[in-house]
């Protein structure tokens, strides 16, 4: 029993936290209406993701199901959702506060963890292929030109962004 | 003037204070006081033998001021005023205080301390008893006449009722035809009855029987001689005051003559005019001169000025045989003189169009509740067949979408608390006449609240009618078939539906009927934040507003359904019989009063009075000054608060009362703690107060209590000059902010506070010497540990020295 009480108080805690981000405060207005899932692109392709579920379980603050699943990485943050809202949910932008705390964390799945760390040492997220630099000539394309990292890296150290990446690297 | 004559007359309540305070040491007191002509001591004042003795008193003349203490003044003070009065004095020359709950009981530790507060309190009673003023009564006419605007449910039954207790009204509807939204809506629950039946009026008469459900047209409510009924009119101008306002109507044509109309229908048949029939729901078309529907009341046709050829074409008045009709007939204006006004204009459905992805008014077969109720209307369009309005065919998948702009923060947050029943009502009258109709709910949360209401969501799942938790996200339509796509998340499901339907019905949120607003700035009323009108206080005055004569009922306040809408009516009729029945107004003139001499221009008070009752008037020197009227106001003074020339006072709370009071309060300390001025209002504050002493909470004796009419009467200054009578904390104690009798009194005292406490500082004075407070009767503790708490942070302060040395 006891252990059931001190669960609750951690989980209570989890959805004040994403009470307390951008977009967050919004959330306790849910009363599950389900327009958000209706009017959701990639729900309906999939149920391994669904708005409404998303804002239930960080409501009921099921930290663990919701950070570490890869639910809130599907989202295609098209705005749907928040459009329709009748509540004025900002849930997208949930969906962010949620990705931002999954990161703290270390959560991240991997393919967005390898487009951070081609951004860190390449300058871009995915890597060019040396079929593509050859294919630009032969469309009349210059050939590109050195994309700037360290500037990159000075702009990504200052937002911290590189230590987060550190930090999942040291995880995985 | 006659010489001031105070009687002082104590009570020990049987004995009980006498064991606290000394009494003698307080006659002793009361005696050296100048203007004291009378003393007296017994068990009790407000009744027997006690109450008598001051009767005596008077009729003697050897008193002409009355200072009792007694306990529970609330209470006892109406018995003493009343006895004042017979006796033959002003009744507003009495002081009552309260030495049980405001000094003996909460001071029972400390009884020498106690003692001398009781002095204090005495003595301040006695200052201000002497300069007490007589107050006159004042009577206004009152007309037992009424104006009722709104002719749907609620304005045609409280009309009836006012009729029936004898009042002249007069029952005006903006509508050519009476009935309102009760009428369009065809039948309601919870006993699927026509909407339209009201109760027939109490007249005698052989064709009318006194039960209830009776159609308006054969309710015998059109023949009731004092009830002048104005179809087709609305309310442009009001003026005057309560008991008597000018109302100014203006009666748009019907262009035909109600006396001779004989409803042959030979007009409709010859007319060539033909227009979708927007009361109809555009099922139907009907002719420029029309009928909604054939029970409708006044039973005369009237021509839709939008589209008739006048003297172009002219073939009804050819056909008529009565020559009822007439085409030049104009707009008449009309006033007339009523002793009050309700307000009975109802609600509309919201304008669904404006939610695009729901496809309303772009899409035929996406209606609206009430305009769903028009097919299964048996005198409906489709004599009572439910069709897909795109080409007439029968419905026979059938989808409602609940919360269509209601608890909707884009549009109206609040749940317009009837769709669920309506949508409950009309699906289970479908699957009552046509079985094999598929129908489907999409709902939020179905609200069923209300007798017999979860009868209905009961049946409904019985008779197979599907309900899909899910608000839809869109409403769309197959570009081959037409058909309709309903599409949404049935949550518990956890399914993406695609709903097929032939017709979707959509339940809009109900707003305030059309010209609300315009209404209520002719009437200088209020509406809330959703637009409706705004009741004085929900539980206590539901049917009143802030203005005296002025009253609401039904669906003008927030959407109801037709038996609440009922209740609100019968309830208002009774409000407003209670205040003109006896033809007039009686009222005490503790009210406002203007020194015209130095008032001028500033137009603060007129603003601030919550009720209306100062206006500026120009004086012959070319200023303006204000003016106010004894009948509207109601003697809470912020007026006197906000007026930066000290222009204004009470009758019952001047300037020179307070201080006196203020300065007696300071006078005797008696303990060795700092003397605190707690400033009361009249209403919640003081009640507080009497409640910690009731619950014999304890508080030391430096605490001293003033009572004001309301917290808003205070000015800035009044708090320098109580630290300058004596006292070293003030202590301002007013309703809750949102709950001041006098709607806004305490958050003005609130600011007022605020900015003497930026001014104190500014002397070098502690500001938190001077706090507000907000309290509720039920919050005696809350003031206890508040007195005790200043108390204590007064005595870290140290004593406080005022510049000139006091």
């Amino acid at each position: 029993m006891e252990h059931v009480i001190e669960e609750k108080a951690t989980s209570l805690t989890f959805s004040d936290v994403v009470k307390g981000r951008l977009g967050g405060k919004t959330m306790t207005l849910c009363y599950q209406c389900g327009t958000c899932a209706s009017s959701c692109p990639v729900a309906k392709i999939t149920p391994r993701f669904n708005p409404r579920e998303i804002i239930k379980l960080s409501l009921l603050g099921e930290k663990d199901e919701v950070i570490s699943g890869d639910a809130i990485w599907l989202c295609c943050s098209c705005y749907n959702c928040q459009e329709r809202c009748p509540q004025k949910v900002e849930i997208a932008d949930v969906i962010y506060a949620l990705r931002n705390i999954a990161l703290k964390e270390g959560y991240i799945p991997n393919i967005y963890s390898e487009f951070a760390s081609a951004l860190l040492n390449d300058g871009r997220i995915v890597k060019v292929s040396r079929f593509v630099e050859n294919k630009r000539p032969t469309i009349g394309l210059p050939p590109l030109q050195p994309t700037g990292v360290d500037a990159l890296r000075k702009i990504l150290s200052a937002t911290g962004f590189d230590k987060l990446q550190q930090k999942k690297e040291g995880v995985s | 003037m006659d010489d001031v004559k105070v009687g002082v007359f104590l009570s020990d309540c049987g004995k009980q204070l006498s064991e606290i305070l000394d009494f003698n040491a307080l006659t002793d007191y009361v005696k050296s006081v100048s203007g004291v002509a009378m003393i007296g001591r017994s068990s009790e004042f407000w009744r027997g033998e006690g109450l008598q003795f001051i009767v005596d008193a008077i009729k003697g003349g050897k008193i002409n001021r009355v200072v009792v203490a007694e306990s529970l003044p609330k209470l006892s003070e109406v018995n003493i005023v009343q006895a004042v009065e017979k006796a033959g004095l002003n009744p507003y020359l009495v002081e009552v205080i309260d030495l049980k709950d405001h000094c003996a009981w909460p001071h029972r530790g400390t009884p020498s301390e106690a003692t001398e507060k009781a002095k204090a309190m005495l003595l301040a009673a006695i200052e201000r008893a002497k300069l007490l003023e007589p107050i006159e009564k004042l009577e206004f006419p009152a007309l037992k006449s009424v104006l009722v605007i709104g002719g749907g449910i609620a304005g045609m039954q409280t009309a009836i009722d006012l009729a029936d207790l004898g009042f002249e009204v007069h029952l005006v509807e903006k509508a050519p035809f009476l009935g309102g939204l009760a009428a369009r809506a065809g039948r309601f629950f919870p006993t699927d009855d026509c909407a339209i039946c009201i109760q027939s009026p109490a007249s005698d008469v052989k064709t009318i029987t006194h039960t209830s459900k009776k159609c308006v047209y054969r309710s015998g409510f059109s023949a009731i001689p004092n009830l002048n009924i104005l179809a087709n009119s609305k309310v442009v101008g009001v003026e005057g005051v309560p008991g008597n306002y000018k109302v100014t109507i203006e009666k748009k044509p019907r262009y035909v003559n109600e006396l001779k109309c004989v409803r042959c229908d030979l007009c409709t048949t010859v007319c060539p005019v033909e227009v979708p029939d927007e009361y109809n729901a555009k099922l139907k078309t009907r002719k420029a001169i029309y009928m909604n529907i054939p029970n409708v009341h006044p039973p005369v046709y009237i021509i839709d000025e939008s589209v008739c050829k006048f003297h172009d074409c002219a073939k009804c008045v050819e056909v008529c045989p009565t020559a009822a009709i007439e085409l030049d007939q104009k707009s008449e204006r009309s006033t007339m003189n009523v002793g009050g006004i309700i307000v009975a204009t109802g609600f509309r459905e919201f304008d669904s169009s404006i939610i695009k992805e729901y496809h309303y008014g772009d899409y035929p077969d996406v209606v609206t509740n009430l305009e769903l109720a028009r097919m299964i209307d048996g005198f409906g369009p489709t004599g009572g067949v439910i069709v897909r309005p795109s080409d007439r065919k029968p419905a026979k998948k059938v989808v409602f979408v609940q919360c269509v702009g209601s608890r909707d923060r884009r549009y109206n947050p609040y749940c317009s608390s009837i769709c669920c029943m309506i949508s409950l009502k009309h699906a289970a009258l479908i699957k009552s006449a046509y079985p094999g109709t598929d129908v489907t709910i999409c709902y939020i949360d179905i609200r069923t609240p209300g007798r017999e209401h979860e009868d209905y969501y009961e049946r409904a799942r019985e008779m197979g009618i599907k309900f899909v938790k899910g608000r839809p996200t869109e409403i769309l339509r197959d570009p081959e078939t037409n058909r309709l796509i309903v599409d949404v998340e049935d949550a518990l499901a956890k399914k993406f539906l695609e709903i097929d339907a032939d017709l979707v019905v959509l339940a809009p949120a109900m707003v305030p009927a059309e010209g609300t607003k315009e209404l209520a700035e002719i009437l200088g009323i209020e509406l809330d934040k959703d637009g409706f009108f705004k009741e004085y206080n929900a539980k206590l005055r539901p049917t009143e507003t802030k203005l005296r004569g002025i009253y609401l009922c039904g669906g003008a306040t927030f959407p109801k359904d037709a038996p609440t809408a009922s209740l609100h009516a019968h309830s208002v009729a009774i409000k407003a019989a209670k205040f003109l029945i006896t033809g007039k107004i009686i009222k005490d003139q503790r009210t406002a009063v203007v020194h015209e001499d130095y008032c001028g221009d500033c137009e603060f008070c007129p603003v601030t009075c919550p009720y209306g009752a100062i206006s500026l008037e120009p004086t012959s020197e070319d200023h303006l000054v204000a003016r106010i009227s004894d009948l509207l106001c109601e003697g809470c003074g912020i007026c006197v608060g906000t007026c930066p020339l000290n222009a204004i006072e009470l009758r019952h709370s001047r300037p020179n009362q307070m201080l006196a009071q203020m300065k007696a309060l300071m006078s005797v300390n008696g303990t060795s703690k700092p003397l605190v001025l707690v400033i009361c209002c009249s209403e919640c504050g003081h009640t507080a107060v009497d409640s910690s002493g009731m619950a014999m909470m304890q508080y030391p004796a430096n605490v001293r209590v003033m009572k004001v009419p309301c917290t808003g009467i205070l000015q800035v200054h009044q708090f320098l000059e109580a630290f300058k009578a004596g006292a070293q904390g003030v202590m301002v104690v007013g309703c809750k902010s949102d709950g001041c009798h006098y709607e806004v009194g305490s958050q003005k005292a609130e600011k007022k506070v605020e900015l003497a406490r930026i001014l104190l500082k500014e002397y070098g004075i502690d500001p938190e010497r001077l706090k507000m407070f907000n309290m509720v009767f039920i919050e005696g503790n809350k003031f206890a540990e508040a007195a005790q708490t200043m108390t204590e942070r007064l005595e870290k302060l140290g004593s406080l020295q005022l510049m000139g040395g006091s």
